[in-house]
C-alpha cells in the first residue's frame, strides 16, 4: 500500500521540475523513484564524467587540432594544414614502423589466438593440481613488461639458455645474438610479447570452454570421435564468439607494442624493431615533433578502428551461440 | 596392458606435458632468480646452463637495493596502488549504479562515451594527455600520475553488468524503507558485487604495480618513480652488472607475484561471473 501511495506522488512531481516536455507527463519510468530528484542519476557518474572530459575528450580534441600544426613544444604552433599527413606519406621510417607493426600483428596471431585455445583445452581437464598449472601459465601476465624484458635478455644472451637449446638440438650451428641481429630481433620481441600475454587469452578461452555442456563430449566419445575430432567439431565451432574477442584484442595489442621495444632494443638494430607505437613516442618525447606525432597517432587510431570494424564484420556472420 | 595401467600412463604423460609447458612460462623467471643469487665466482651464462647458485648470496640484492633508491620506489608503488585501486573502484561503481538500475535521459550517451575510451589506444593518447596534464600544472606530480588512471571503462562495464543482476525488488524494498540512494549504493549494491570488486581489485593492483609508460612520460623527478620505472632506471645505471639487475628485477616482481598467488582463486571465479553476467 505504501508503495502505491508514494508512486502516485512521483508523476506530479516530475513535470513540475522539467515540465515543458510532453514525455514527462507519462507514468513514471521504472527507474524514477519517490523522493528521487531528477539529477540524482547524474550525480553518481559525475566523477567518472569529469575524468572522461579532462583525460579523454580534451586530449582527443587536442590531438586532432595538433595534427594540423607544426609544433616543437617551445615556439608558437604553426598551422600547416594537411602538411603532417603529406609528410607522413613520404616518410620511410613511418612505413618501416607500420610494416613492423603489421609483422607483430601476423607473428602474434598464432601465439595469442591459436596456442592459447590449445592451452585452455589442456588446463580445462579435471586433474588434481590443474589450478596450479593455470596459475603458472598466467604468471607472465602479472609481472611488468620491464621485468619480462630483463628476464628475456638473459634467455636471449649469446651464452643463454635459448642458444644452448637450439645449438644442442642442432637447429643452429653457432649461437646468435638475437637482439642485435636485424633478422632475429623482431621475431624475438614477437615471442616475448606473445609469451607475456598468452595467459590472458588462455583464461578467456577457458571461460568459454566452461560454457560448453560436457554431455556433448560424452556423446561424441560414445560415438567414437577422437580427441582431434572433438576439438575440431565441438570445441572450435562453439568457441568462435570467443575467437572474435581474442582476435580483436590481439590486433589492438600487436599494433601498440611499445614497452618491449623500449626495454630491449630501442627500435634497433637498423630500425628492424621500430614499431609504430615506438616511432610515435620517439617523435613526441625525443624529437618534440608534437604535430607530426599527433598526426601519426591519428593514423594509427583510424587503422585500429578499421581493423576492429573489419574483424566485427567478418566474425559476425559466423557467430554461433551455444 | 590393463585399462588401469593405460589410465595411469596417460595421466603421467599429461603431467609431463603440463610441466614442460609450465617450464616455458616460469623458466625465464627461474633464470633471473638464479642470476640474482649466484656468487661472483659463478658464471651467469654457460653451456650447459648452471642454474643452482653455489652458495646463494645476498650480495646482489643489497647492491640493487643501494644502487638506486629502491625503498623509495617500492614505497611509491605502494602509494600508487593504495590510492588508485580503491578510488578507481569507487568511481567505477558510482558510475555503474545508475547505468544499471535507473532510467534517465542521456544514459546511453554516458555509457557510450565511457565505452568509447576502450577504443582510444593508450599510445595515441600519450602525447595529448601529457599536454593537458602539463597545462593543468600536474606534470611531474603524484596527481599527474594518479588522476588519468582513475577512469576504467572495463571496471564500469563489469560493474554495470553485475549491478544489473541485482533484483529490482531488493532495491525497491530498500527505497520504500526510506533508504537514501547513496545508502542503497553502499549497503545493497556494493555487497552484492563483492566477487566483481575482488577481481577489479586484483587487476587494479597488478596494472598499477606494473605501470610504466605513463609515469615515464609524466615524471621527470625520479624520486616519484614507481618500481617498474625504477627497474628500467637500474638497467640504465648498472648496465654491466647482470647479477644486481637480476636481483633488482626479482624484488620488483615478488610483491605482485605473491599477491596474485594468494588471490588467484578469485580470478577465475570472477571471470566466470563476468562472462555469465
Amino acid at each position: 500500500m505504501a508503495i502505491h501511495v508514494q508512486e502516485s506522488h512521483a508523476p506530479s512531481a516530475a513535470p513540475a521540475r522539467r515540465g515543458r516536455r510532453k514525455r514527462d507527463v507519462r507514468a513514471p519510468q521504472p527507474g524514477r523513484l519517490p523522493g528521487q530528484r531528477w539529477y540524482t542519476p547524474y550525480l553518481f557518474p559525475l566523477p567518472a564524467l569529469i575524468l572522461f572530459g579532462i583525460f579523454f575528450a580534451w586530449p582527443a580534441i587536442t590531438a586532432i587540432q595538433l595534427s594540423f600544426f607544426d609544433w616543437d613544444a617551445i615556439s608558437e604552433p604553426v598551422f600547416v594544414g594537411a602538411g603532417n599527413f603529406v609528410r607522413l606519406m613520404g616518410d620511410d621510417r613511418f612505413w618501416t614502423g607500420l610494416g613492423n607493426s603489421l609483422l607483430f600483428l601476423v607473428g602474434m596471431f598464432p601465439l595469442l589466438v591459436i596456442v592459447p585455445l590449445l592451452l585452455a583445452v589442456l588446463v580445462n581437464q579435471r586433474l588434481p593440481g590443474i589450478k596450479t598449472f593455470r596459475m603458472l601459465y598466467y604468471l607472465p601476465v602479472v609481472t611488468s613488461m620491464v621485468a619480462v624484458g630483463v628476464a628475456w635478455e638473459y634467455v636471449f644472451n649469446q651464452q643463454g639458455v635459448l642458444n644452448w637449446i637450439l645449438t644442442g638440438f642442432g637447429v643452429l650451428d653457432q649461437p646468435i645474438q638475437y637482439l642485435l641481429d636485424p633478422v632475429w630481433a623482431l621475431p624475438a620481441l614477437v615471442l616475448v610479447e606473445g609469451w607475456k600475454s598468452m595467459g590472458v587469452f588462455m583464461m578467456i578461452y577457458l571461460a568459454g570452454l566452461q560454457t560448453i555442456p560436457t554431455n556433448l563430449y560424452e556423446a561424441a566419445k560414445v560415438d567414437g570421435a577422437s580427441a582431434w575430432h572433438r576439438l575440431r567439431h565441438i570445441t572450435v565451432p562453439l568457441i568462435v564468439p570467443y575467437i572474435a574477442v581474442t582476435l580483436t584484442m590481439e590486433m589492438l595489442e600487436a599494433m601498440q607494442v611499445f614497452t618491449s621495444v623500449y626495454v630491449m632494443t630501442q627500435g634497433g638494430p637498423q630500425d628492424s624493431t621500430l614499431t609504430l607505437g615506438y616511432y610515435i613516442w620517439s617523435a613526441a618525447f625525443q624529437k618534440y615533433d608534437m604535430g607530426y606525432a599527433s598526426a601519426m597517432g591519428l593514423v594509427l587510431w583510424v587503422l585500429l578502428v578499421l581493423m576492429a570494424l573489419a574483424n566485427y564484420r567478418i566474425t559476425k556472420g559466423r557467430t554461433v551461440t551455444p | 596392458m590393463t585399462p588401469r595401467l593405460a589410465f595411469w600412463l596417460r595421466r603421467a604423460g599429461m603431467y609431463v606435458l603440463l610441466t614442460a609447458i609450465a617450464l616455458v612460462f616460469v623458466g625465464p623467471f627461474l633464470i633471473l632468480l638464479s642470476a640474482a643469487f649466484k656468487p661472483a665466482g659463478q658464471a651467469v651464462f654457460s653451456f650447459p646452463p648452471d642454474i643452482i647458485p653455489r652458495p646463494p648470496v645476498l650480495t646482489w640484492v643489497k647492491e640493487a637495493w643501494t644502487t638506486i633508491p629502491y625503498p623509495t620506489y617500492l614505497l611509491n608503488s605502494v602509494v600508487y596502488v593504495g590510492v588508485m585501486v580503491p578510488v578507481y573502484i569507487i568511481v567505477s561503481a558510482l558510475c555503474a549504479y545508475p547505468l544499471a538500475q535507473m532510467n534517465f535521459r542521456g544514459k546511453n550517451l554516458i555509457f557510450f562515451a565511457i565505452l568509447s575510451t576502450m577504443f582510444l589506444p593508450g599510445e595515441v593518447m600519450l602525447l595529448p594527455r601529457f599536454l593537458v596534464v602539463s597545462q593543468l600544472g600536474l606534470a611531474d606530480t603524484y596527481a599527474g600520475v594518479i588522476l588519468p588512471g582513475l577512469l576504467s571503462a572495463f571496471g564500469i562495464f563489469l560493474l554495470r553488468q553485475t549491478f544489473t543482476g541485482v533484483p529490482r525488488e531488493v532495491i525497491d524494498a530498500a527505497r520504500t524503507d526510506g533508504c537514501h540512494e547513496l545508502r542503497i549504493f553502499w549497503h545493497v549494491m556494493l555487497p552484492a558485487a563483492r566477487p566483481t570488486l575482488a577481481i577489479l581489485g586484483i587487476f587494479g593492483f597488478i596494472s598499477v604495480w606494473n605501470s610504466f609508460i605513463w609515469p615515464m612520460v609524466v615524471l621527470k623527478d625520479s624520486a616519484m618513480y614507481p618500481i617498474a620505472l625504477g627497474i628500467s632506471y637500474l638497467a640504465g645505471v648498472t648496465g654491466t652488472d647482470v647479477r644486481s639487475l637480476a636481483a633488482g628485477t626479482v624484488i620488483s616482481i615478488l610483491p605482485v607475484v605473491i599477491f596474485f598467488m594468494i588471490m588467484q582463486r578469485h580470478v577465475l571465479e570472477g571471470m566466470r561471473g563476468a562472462v555469465k553476467g
